[in-house]
């Protein structure tokens, strides 16, 4: 088999970016269940998996037999690592380390889909167990843990050398990082799947699938993740979805790719927020505005109170149940961004979040987009979310009445120091941007907050006169008024 | 009888953002906001007669401490002499600052934050000299630093229970400390012996200002329970609840002699109490926005009046007098 020149050029230089000696330090893993033999493993992923057949000219099977065959010592599973590192030294001894740079796969290949880019991956690890390699590796691409600012001018500059690489080889130095290559190339494997029949699979499936491996659902995201930020595709790219978890609520109705169409407005429950790729067109003709809601319970609250009347008339109501999932982002960017998908409506949209450093978070999260998935915010991004509530001046009726200032809740250390690096974050981008006045509006908040030292939580509002419908209809009339009037200026 | 104060000044958008606290000397007065820089407006011009010239710029800004606070400066004290000042900011830094002849202000020394504990230093005090400077932090616990030394040297460490420390006070002729909590509680400790001499019976709600008179007999604390409690500094008996505020009390200042009390609410309303009668003589209302600190200019020579300032998340600093004739 052979690498088009492309790819071997694009390897090396990845390879120059490579530095062995500050590779991230790996966690150790000690405490995770790892009590399968690579072979066992590998074995029954063949076994278990559709869609492997539909390979078109290669069986996984074949290079994991291989693998077990030109790696004898993975076939020794039982051993104690230890041993197996011994054994290792003793078969593979320096050539091993000098041959790795050498034969990296190119995993950071520029072209092809991902479902190509899988296949090439796979390949260029037979070539190299073929070839009688002491060592194959695949290197990945590190997400930025640095803050949206730097990540957006990072993104800018593809050609940025700040993007981290990491290799992990098989079988590796350690045996955290055999198992982490295991991991890799399991999820690559379920992946390739998915994109072969067309199936979408949520990153909890794919942990369900093995879960003495995975060890934890946190190690199957963080992967995943790396894996489309190297293909620098967006995660629904690779047929991958978080679970879902949110609803929507009010007037908007789905056309789905298979004709049917369902409307929010006939459920005060609400409906599980759809997968954009399953939805033809939304109809948002009658909806005025849409309100995000950082928390079930007030999502609930509203929609069985009287407002729902309103509610199911002009309005939608959507959460994403505490920090919101790509599908629900995806949906709230899709209402409020005109596109032929969504007959080009532009309803204003506003947030409803606890008055804590949690809550401002996670209405940024929705207005600009997270740290971990800084790559592919730009789709998910809602820049011109508005700020409805917990505010300050809500606050102020609790402070007069005794009963309602048991809502308010004193800050703890993390609350504290989350809003602190918040601050950071925020002085850091004050630089004139347009959502300039709207941070500058949080970052008061949050020095209000720090001083009075004091939060308070969506139910504060149950204890007020009305409630939240009540606070949230007056805000919406206050807000439809200030636009009138600014239109009329204009 | 009430008396009547009448706004005799008013400096719209001194600051970006909310301010939050004011310290004052002979001449100038200090204001710290959410925004990085600290302003210096003098107060010496102020004048008594409204036609003269000078009467349309009476408190200029003469220094401003551009970018020391990068995330916002919470709290901002001044020495008694005037020579020294303190300020404590959101990143956690607590910065000392010294005053020259001229009166222009410069950086002294500084004491960064330890990274893992937000909120390390909160409110702060200088004693008479500014030579001593008690700091509160979240956990409960009273520093107080030489500022003689660069940078400032831990002198002596006060426990109480643990519950965070939102106001402080040292008294004027340097003998006490006093702290108000986030639980309701407030002591005194003794500075030379540095013993706890006083646990006073709390407010049961957050203590946001404690403040001795300028005779050091009594102890003004205030917070959300809406009461000012008035304590005997030496029996620790608290002599007077003063009742009136309809919300949170975010600041309190006596003035040069102890016969009034001025205070500052969450409603926008400032009071002044006379000690004496424990009564309100007047309340003034320039806006519902909080006022987070309130501030008796010192008595001017020139002034027959005393003047109060106010400010907070109107981002004005409000210049008021008593009006004369009564």
């Amino acid at each position: 088999m052979n690498i088009d020149d492309d790819g071997l050029d694009h390897l090396l230089a990845s390879d120059d970016i490579l530095d062995f000696s500050s590779q991230e330090t790996l966690q150790s893993s000690a405490d995770e269940p790892f009590c399968m033999s690579e072979d066992e493993l590998l074995l029954e992923t063949h076994a278990d998996t559709p869609g492997v057949d539909s390979f078109d000219e290669l069986d996984v099977a074949d290079y994991l037999g291989l693998s077990a065959v030109g790696l004898p010592q993975a076939a020794s599973g039982a051993l104690l690592p230890t041993t197996r590192q011994i054994q290792h030294d003793k078969l593979h001894p320096k050539k091993a380390r000098l041959s790795k740079k050498q034969k990296a796969s190119s995993f950071s290949h520029p072209q092809g889909s991902p479902r190509e880019r899988i296949e090439a991956i796979f390949r260029q690890i037979s070539t190299d167990l073929d070839d009688g390699e002491a060592e194959i590796g695949i290197s990945l691409n590190m997400r930025s843990r640095q803050p949206l600012q730097s990540q957006a001018v990072l993104t800018a500059d593809s050609s940025d050398t700040r993007i981290r690489s990491k290799r992990l080889s098989f079988p590796g130095r350690t045996e955290d990082e055999a198992w982490r290559f295991t991991i890799v190339i399991r999820i690559l494997e379920l992946i390739h799947g998915a994109l072969c029949t067309g199936f979408t699979i949520s990153k909890r499936d794919i942990y369900y699938r093995d879960p003495a491996l995975f060890g934890n659902q946190r190690h199957v995201d963080r992967y995943v993740d790396d894996i489309a930020f190297t293909f620098g595709v967006p995660r629904s790219a690779l047929n991958v979805t978080a679970m879902v978890k949110g609803l929507v609520a009010g007037a908007v109705s789905f056309c789905r790719r298979d004709g049917s169409t369902v409307t929010a407005s006939g459920d005060r429950e609400g409906l599980l927020v759809p997968s954009l790729k399953d939805i033809l067109s939304v109809d948002l003709t009658s909806a005025k505005w849409v309100i995000v809601i950082e928390k079930e319970a007030s999502f609930r609250s509203l929609a069985a109170s009287s407002f729902w009347d309103r509610l199911s008339f002009e309005g939608v109501l959507i959460t994403g149940k505490g920090y919101p999932d790509v599908a629900t982002r995806a949906l709230l960017r899709c209402f409020c961004t005109p596109s032929p998908q969504n007959g080009f409506a532009s309803p204003p949209c506003f947030a409803l979040v606890d008055h804590d450093p949690d809550g401002l978070a996670i209405m940024s999260v929705y207005k600009h987009g997270s740290i971990a998935l800084a790559h592919e915010s730009a789709e998910l991004k809602v820049p011109q979310l508005q700020w409805l509530g917990l505010r300050d001046e809500h606050m102020t009726f609790a402070t007069a009445d005794a009963h309602a200032s048991q809502g308010l809740l004193i800050l703890s250390m993390r609350d504290r120091s989350k809003a602190k690096k918040m601050l950071e974050r925020g002085v850091m981008q004050g630089d004139g941007s347009l959502a300039h006045k709207d941070d500058e509006e949080v970052s008061a908040a949050l020095r209000v907050m720090l001083m009075l030292n004091i939060k308070a939580e969506l139910q504060l509002l149950d204890a007020a006169p009305g409630g939240t419908a009540q606070l949230v209809g007056d805000e919406l009339d206050r807000l439809a008024l200030s636009v009138a009037k600014q239109q009329k200026y204009e | 009888m009430s008396k009547q104060y009448l706004q005799t000044h008013t400096l719209p958008d001194a600051h970006p953002t909310d301010i939050f606290s004011l310290a004052v000397t002979s001449s100038q007065l200090l204001s710290a906001s959410g925004s990085s820089s600290i302003r210096i407006h003098s107060t010496k011009g102020q004048v008594i007669h409204a036609d003269s010239a000078d009467d349309e710029h009476p408190y200029p800004l003469v220094q401003t401490l551009e970018k020391v606070h990068p995330l916002g400066c919470h709290h901002v004290c001044t020495s008694l002499d005037g020579k020294i000042a303190a300020s404590s900011g959101f990143g956690g830094e607590l910065k000392i600052w010294q005053c020259n002849e001229e009166g222009t202000w410069s950086a002294k020394s500084e004491l960064k934050p330890d990274e893992k504990k937000a909120g390390e230093h909160w409110a702060v005090s200088l004693n008479e000299s500014g030579q001593y400077l008690a700091c509160t932090t979240h956990d409960g616990r009273i520093n107080v630093y030489n500022t003689v030394a660069t940078p400032p040297e831990k002198f002596a460490q006060y426990e109480t229970k643990g519950s965070f420390g939102m106001s402080v006070d040292i008294s004027p002729n340097g003998s006490m400390t006093a702290c108000g909590h986030q639980n309701g509680g407030i002591y005194i400790f003794n500075n030379s012996t540095q013993r706890l001499a006083h646990s006073l019976s709390g407010l049961i709600k957050p203590v946001r200002s404690v403040k001795f008179s300028p005779a050091n007999k009594y102890l003004a604390a205030a917070g959300d329970a809406r009461i000012i409690a008035l304590y005997d500094t030496q029996s620790g008996e608290q002599v007077a609840n003063l009742t009136g505020h309809a919300s949170w009390i975010m600041s309190l200042d006596w003035n040069w002699s102890g016969e009034f009390l001025l205070s500052g609410g969450f409603d926008g309303k400032a009071k002044i109490w006379s000690v004496e009668r424990r009564e309100c003589v007047a309340t003034q209302t320039e806006s519902e926005k909080c006022l987070w600190a309130v501030k008796w200019l010192p008595r001017s020579a020139a002034a027959r009046n005393e003047t109060f300032v106010a400010a907070g998340a109107g981002r004005t600093l409000c210049f008021y007098r008593e009006a004369s004739g009564t």
